[in-house]
């Protein structure tokens, strides 16, 4: 059937759902009666399909089935839509095929197409080929809603598809589809203005273009989270905390250094001590036997001298006693007048010969004189004879005498060249002593001065010293490299800074400059906006507005020679006169070949829209400018930010090594200075003790010469002593013997005398007797007298005779050796002194020398010891504890080197330094912490330390603080956070002008659906006196703040992130409008999080509101209607509502030209509606050209008022079968 | 005579921060939790202390400065109130000493959780010992009882309770007012007495 306007006419579904196949007109009101889950629903939603062709847009739940799967089970499952048109029907078949795809067929609907003689439906290959074999037009496969919804609607550019329309649609069809759904998917609520609301807004907008308000919160976290971050950084506190923690880092590192650097000389001085321990106890060894050797020499020698003094002193003791028994034996003799014995004992011989005279005078004279002659001669001979023998024995004696004096002279000279030789041999062994001591001596003299030559050749510590001398110039040398690096360095960070700044300020100036330039540009867009828009304004009071009204295509006359600025005077007061109609003023112009000058209010609008899309295309491209702008900036903040750091952060370090190096050329210097020092001082030591040494040497030398000379002339002396003695004895024994030999000659000269005056008296006797003859008696008695004297004077000297025997042989034996004896003693005891001296000296000399070997023991005992108190120290009181822990790396790879430190000290002084050493630590950690803790706990510096963080950790803390302050990254995060508040702004302007902007067709839509009610019919049953509808500005909090965020971007521009942070005065009102901004983006943070709201969209932008009157109720203006009538009434209301905006929407959206086409309103339950009530409804919506499609529970009589009525049964198998049900219609 | 806030011009945050002082609680500057940050750096700002120490002034109250942190004190307060503040310190005294003798020092900004603190109380006996000593509390697991420390101690404001997830808590900037009135505390043994547990408290 055809009618002359384009409609659904049939919908047919074949396998579809549990339906197996069901053919429904749908030419007219529809009804479907059946009760619930008869599968009502389902084929409303297929007809619904029709309209929309979103299989999501279908209102179907998430839990149940999607439409592809619950309607298309089967290959053979088909709907098919039959269109009507104005000529002939044409339907489309709907599939699957993977997806949902349609067909259009250029032919009615006709079962035959799709089953088979057995009433199986048949694939669509086989329909296809079907369609083919008839010679009937089937389109190819159409994939795609968007390309189905565009040849329904009118809008497909294939010729061939194109007259497969339903409707001729214009660019905003797809509100069409979107009604209809929105229609069918409220139908169950109450009536809310805020329902008809968002079926208006969901009509005009898409899914995207609502404010994500999740989104935007988001992004205003971030922004806030960031700029508190910055703020808390910024702060005094903070600022002073930072450099806290970079004071106390470098103090912190600097006494982890020298502990270091101890911990490097314990090591030394450790393995110093172990390895040097043997050799010193070996030296300190060898110094013991040394002074063991010295002791035992030196006792040997004092027990040889000891021994060769008691010699002595026994010799002593026998000369002593000598002399002593040879004096008292002298003294004896005295005591018995040895003289005179010895003087009486020398007349003996006289006496004895006077004896024998006077005996032989005797017997001569007694002889009786006879022989007188005889008796004298032989008187005289022998008187002769007595006289020869006496000289006989005197001469004899005298040779004695003189042979026993030249014997004692050669004894003496004997003795005194014995005594010569003697004394010039000893003088010779003294002198030889003394010579080879001085020898020695000068040796050692001689030893010491080249001793002391090489000691001033000799380099003490020279290899500390070289070492030293070495560290410090490579020291000197780094330093060197190190300041002139640092002076580059520093010279590349300025320039580095400069070219930084200068590119700061070029992109800065840049910056102003292009938004100077767009804001101009934006200004002058924005005069040619106010300007159109007042000409819109006024356009109805104005000529223009007048022309419009009254004269038809007046822009091809008057609008062709009139001045635009004439057309908007208000003050023309235009009249309508018809003499003067097609002339100007009464001439009639030929307008054909002049153009026209007047614009159409759409080009006016236009050229406002394109004047708005300028703007908005200036603010784009200015944002891009920004954006790349600050990209740039970015860039040159980590370019040269990074440069800058490392090169800051290599001055820093290379300043650091400059004063550590610094301090350490001090040290070293005065390590330097102490040990050229101690060198020093070791000469000035070695030099003293060796000069000391000379001194004694040379003192010694001088007591050995002055003892020389002493021995010299001591033995001269003794010399010269000894000669005079033996002059002295040899002229002594000399005098004796010549006394001796002149006694005895004197002696013999008178016994001579005697002898020849007895001769003489002899002979004068004889010749006396010769003449007298007789004898004498008297002569006789004398010569007996005499006899007798002389006898007795011999006896007297016979009685001394054998003391004086005695007294001549000790004479000879003792008395005369006793010089010798004496002088022997005295040599002795000079022997004896001498030896006590030399004893003496060799003590003194021994005990010199153990007291220097005593002390070079000494030296290397308290060395020992030193090292053994270090070392038991280290052992007992620093291994274990946790400073060795911490170093024991360091102290046990360290080198063996002397250092001028003693271990324990060492020790001690790492224990106390680690003490500081850790309550600096804490400080730090302290500080770290604080800073850290300032912080939210994910702040985007990352400024985050753990509480059990490690050392390690808190350093690395302080080294990532150092170099953000030196690549300045705050003022990156800083440019960053204010980029985000641009763009945050921007965004949320953007999005609210984008949403705001569809607001204008909300008002137009209003406006249209007003009128709709006006004319809407409802005075034939008085039932609804009026609807009335109305906008009104939304009290939406989110809305609000996101407008005045816009409205503060729109004034302010883009300029306020230039002030964020920024302390400078001159840019002191750029930072207010920042602070507002920030607080304003505070604001809208919290109305997002107490609103709760997901989104704003186009239906948060305004309020609606309603007033109806029904009878005598009058709502008033009201977001609610729920309290008009009864159900039924509110049923009517909300049914009039939708086919209102459905009608004001397909009006909208439809082409001009498209005029006779129906469509259908479907709306489920409308059981409850009255049939007074049901027959206004469907009859307000047939003035508008809609078809209503509802659902009735059950049979009611409701039914009657539609064309068809379609009734749902199930059946056994448990289909559906949907049958019409045989009613007739009252009233459509 | 009631005056408003009105009167002196004042932040419009005052009801806020009466309403923590006057509970005897800090505000300190590293605290984030209800923008306690944020009320710090208003009443740090002179202008606003100025009005506000006057406002307060007027109901007995005056703010007092600490190192980074405002607390309110009474002007001329009974005894007996400073008793019971007294009595509040001295049981923080073996809270202090136990935090204090942690490996890891627990100083102002430092973040923890207390299955940290317990891990090393159950490690070290003397620390174990210290925490078991701590009266007032019931828990029975070291880590419960740590729990109820940061507990009381953020209820003190103390601590902040940053991340409830991780169970993680910052301490705050008047933790230096706890250590400066404990360690301000001289605690005497009562020899006269004849108890030797009698212990009295000296407030310097």
């Amino acid at each position: 059937m055809t009618q002359n306007c384009r409609i659904l006419n049939r919908i047919v579904e074949i396998n579809i759902s549990n339906v197996k196949y069901t053919d429904i007109e749908l030419s007219g009101n529809t009804c479907f009666v059946g009760t619930n889950n008869f599968g009502k629903t389902s084929l409303q939603r297929a007809i619904l399909f029709f309209y929309s062709a979103n299989s999501r847009g279908l209102g179907i739940s998430p839990s149940q089935k999607t439409f592809e799967e619950h309607y298309f089970r089967y290959e053979n499952s088909y709907i098919v839509y039959e269109i009507a048109t104005e000529e002939k029907n044409f339907f489309v078949i709907v599939y699957r095929h993977n997806k949902i795809v349609f067909r259009f067929v250029d032919a009615p609907y006709d079962p035959d197409f799709f089953f088979t003689q057995n009433d199986e439906a048949m694939k669509i290959k086989e329909i296809v080929a079907n369609f083919e074999k008839r010679g009937i037009y089937i389109s190819n496969q159409i994939d795609t809603f968007e390309r189905y919804r565009n040849i329904i609607y009118g809008t497909e550019t294939d010729k061939v598809l194109s007259k497969f329309h339903l409707l001729k649609g214009n660019e905003k069809y797809q509100n069409i589809p979107k009604s209809i759904t929105n229609v069918f998917l409220s139908s169950k609520s109450s009536i809310d203005s805020r329902f008809i609301k968002d079926f208006i807004a969901n009509s005009l907008t898409t899914e995207n273009s609502s404010i994500k308000l999740e989104q935007v919160e988001r992004q205003l976290r971030q922004f806030n989270e960031k700029y508190s971050d910055i703020e808390v950084y910024l702060k005094k506190e903070t600022q002073q905390l930072i450099e806290f923690i970079d004071k106390k880092y470098d103090q912190v590192h600097m006494l982890k250094g020298s502990q270091m650097e101890m911990a490097d000389k314990l090591g030394s001085s450790l393995r110093f001590a172990e390895s040097q321990n043997e050799a010193i106890r070996e030296a300190a060894k060898k110094k013991e036997e040394e002074l063991e050797t010295l002791a035992t020499e030196h006792e040997a020698l004092k027990t040889s001298i000891e021994d060769k003094q008691n010699n002595i002193r026994e010799e002593i003791g026998y000369y002593d006693r000598t002399i002593r028994d040879a004096k008292k034996k002298l003294k004896e003799y005295k005591e018995k007048n040895i003289d005179e014995a010895v003087e009486k004992n020398a007349e003996r011989e006289k006496l004895q010969v006077d004896l024998n005279i006077a005996r032989r005078e005797y017997e001569s004279l007694t002889s009786n004189v006879a022989s007188i002659e005889i008796k004298y001669s032989s008187l005289i001979e022998q008187l002769r004879n007595d006289k020869s023998a006496y000289v006989n024995k005197v001469n004899s004696k005298t040779s004695e005498v003189f042979n026993h004096y030249n014997e004692l002279q050669l004894l003496q000279k004997n003795e005194y060249n014995k005594r010569d030789a003697e004394l010039k041999d000893k003088r010779e062994e003294a002198l030889n002593e003394v010579s080879n001591e001085a020898t020695h001596k000068q040796i050692e003299f001689n030893e010491l001065k080249s001793e002391e030559k090489v000691i001033r050749n000799t380099r003490f510590y020279e290899n500390e010293i070289k070492n030293l001398e070495n560290e410090l110039a490579e020291l000197r040398a780094v330093s060197y490299k190190n300041k002139s690096e640092r002076a580059i360095k520093q010279n590349m960070v300025s320039t580095l800074q400069r070219e930084w700044e200068s590119l700061e300020q070029r992109l800065k100036a840049s910056l102003n400059n292009r938004i100077n330039q767009t804001n101009n540009e934006i200004i002058k867009i924005k005069t040619e906006i106010k300007d159109i828009e007042e000409k819109l304004n006024v356009q109805h009071d104005a000529f223009y507005g007048f022309l419009e009204k009254n004269v038809k295509n007046w822009h091809e006359s008057i609008g062709k020679v009139v001045n635009e600025k004439l057309l908007f005077r208000t003050d023309l007061t235009p009249e309508l006169k018809k003499e003067a109609a097609d002339s100007l003023y009464g001439i009639s112009l030929n307008l054909e070949p002049v153009e026209v000058v007047s614009k159409s209010i759409e080009q006016y609008q236009f050229d406002k829209n394109e004047r708005l899309a300028l703007i908005r295309d200036l603010e784009e491209s200015m944002n891009q400018f920004q954006t790349s702008n600050n990209e740039e900036k970015m860039i040159a903040a980590d370019k040269y930010g990074k440069q800058l750091g490392e090169l800051k952060e290599d001055v820093k370090v290379l300043s650091y090594s400059l004063e550590l190096a610094d301090k350490r050329e001090k040290k070293l210097s005065e390590e330097f200075e102490d040990w050229k020092l101690r060198a020093g001082k070791e000469i000035e030591e070695s030099l003293s003790g060796n000069r000391q040494r000379l001194n004694i040497i040379e003192e010694e030398l001088n007591i050995l010469n002055k003892k020389k000379n002493t021995v010299i002339s001591e033995f001269t002396t003794q010399f010269e002593k000894l000669k005079a003695y033996n002059d002295e004895r040899l002229s002594e024994l000399k005098q004796r013997q010549e006394t001796e030999i002149s006694e005895l000659e004197v002696e013999k000269k008178n016994q001579v005398k005697e002898f020849e005056n007895k001769e003489e008296e002899l002979a004068k006797e004889k010749e006396s007797n010769f003449k007298s003859k007789g004898v004498d008696s008297k002569q006789l008695k004398n010569v007996e007298k005499r006899m007798n004297e002389l006898l007795d004077l011999l006896k007297e000297i016979e009685q001394y005779s054998q003391i004086v025997s005695d007294y001549m042989k000790d004479k000879r034996e003792v008395f005369d050796k006793l010089p010798d004896l004496i002088q022997k003693k005295e040599e002795f005891v000079k022997s004896n002194n001498d030896l006590g001296v030399q004893l003496e000296e060799s003590t003194r000399k021994y005990n010199m020398k153990r007291m220097e070997l005593n002390k070079q023991k000494r030296t290397f005992d308290e060395e020992l010891i030193e090292f053994n108190n270090g070392i038991n120290f280290y052992s007992n009181n620093f291994r274990d504890t946790p400073v060795y822990a911490k170093y024991s790396d360091i102290i046990e790879r360290a080198e063996p080197k002397r250092t001028n430190y003693n271990i324990l000290d060492l020790c001690t002084q790492l224990l106390k330094n680690d003490s500081h050493f850790n309550e600096e630590y804490g400080a730090f950690q302290r500080f770290v912490n604080e800073f850290a803790g300032k912080y939210r706990i994910d702040n985007h510096f990352n400024f985050i330390i753990r509480n059990d963080a490690t050392q390690g950790e808190y350093e690395r803390f302080a080294q990532n603080l150092r170099s953000f302050i030196n690549e300045n990254k705050i003022e990156l995060s800083i440019a960053e956070t204010a980029t985000q508040i641009g763009l945050v702004t921007d965004s949320i302007a953007t999005k609210v002008k984008e949403l705001s902007g569809q607001k204008d067709k909300i008002q137009h839509i209003i406006q249209l659906i007003a009128e709709d009610f006006k004319k809407a019919e409802f005075e034939e049953s008085k039932l609804i006196e009026f609807i009335k509808i109305r906008l009104e500005e939304s009290d939406n909090k989110v809305y609000k703040l996101l407008k005045k965020i816009q409205e503060f971007r729109e004034e302010n521009g883009l300029v306020y992130n230039e002030g964020l942070f920024n302390t400078d005065f001159a840019t002191g009102q750029k930072r207010e409008i920042s602070g507002k901004a920030v607080k304003l983006l505070e604001q809208l943070r919290n109305a997002i999080k107490e609103q709760e709201q997901e989104e704003i969209r186009l239906q948060d932008l305004f309020e609606l509101k309603f007033n109806i009157k029904e009878g005598m109720n009058e709502t008033g203006w009201t977001h609610k209607i729920d309290s008009i009538g009864s159900t039924g009434t509110d049923i009517l209301v909300k049914a009039i509502i939708y086919i209102t905006l459905l009608h004001v929407f397909i009006k909208e959206s439809s082409h001009r030209s498209s005029k006779d086409f129906k469509v259908h309103c479907i709306i489920d339950e409308v059981g409850q509606i009255s049939a007074h009530y049901l027959r206004e409804l469907l009859r307000f919506a047939k003035n508008r050209n809609i078809m209503m499609i509802n659902g009735l529970p059950n049979k009611s009589g409701l039914e009657s008022h539609y064309k068809y009525t379609y009734q749902f049964r199930r059946e056994e198998n448990n289909n559906v079968r949907i049958f019409p049900s045989i009613v007739t219609e009252v009233e459509a | 005579m009631d005056m408003l806030p009105e009167d002196y011009s004042l932040p419009k945050q005052t009801h806020d921060i009466f309403a923590i002082m006057a509970r005897g609680n800090f505000i300190s500057s590293n605290g984030t939790r209800d923008g306690m940050n944020r009320l710090y750096d208003i009443i740090n700002n002179p202008e606003n202390f100025d009005r506000l120490q006057a406002y307060f002034n007027v109901i007995r109250y005056n703010i007092e400065r600490g190192n980074n942190y405002f607390y309110f004190s009474k002007l001329s307060e009974p005894n007996s109130e400073l008793e019971k503040k007294l009595e509040r310190f001295e049981r923080y005294i073996d809270i202090i000493d136990l935090l204090a003798s942690m490996d890891n020092k627990i100083t102002i900004g430092s973040r923890f959780r207390p299955t940290e603190i317990a891990e090393e109380c159950n490690a070290n006996v003397r620390l174990k010992q210290k925490l078991q000593k701590i009266p007032l509390y019931r828990s029975e697991t070291l880590h419960n009882k740590v729990r109820e420390i940061c507990d009381l101690m953020s209820r003190d404001s103390y601590l902040e309770l940053e991340d409830e997830k991780t169970e993680s808590y910052k301490v705050l900037d008047s933790y230096t007012y706890l250590l400066d009135v404990i360690n301000s505390i001289a605690i005497y043994e009562d020899t006269t007495g004849g108890s030797d547990d009698a212990q009295g408290l000296i407030y310097n």
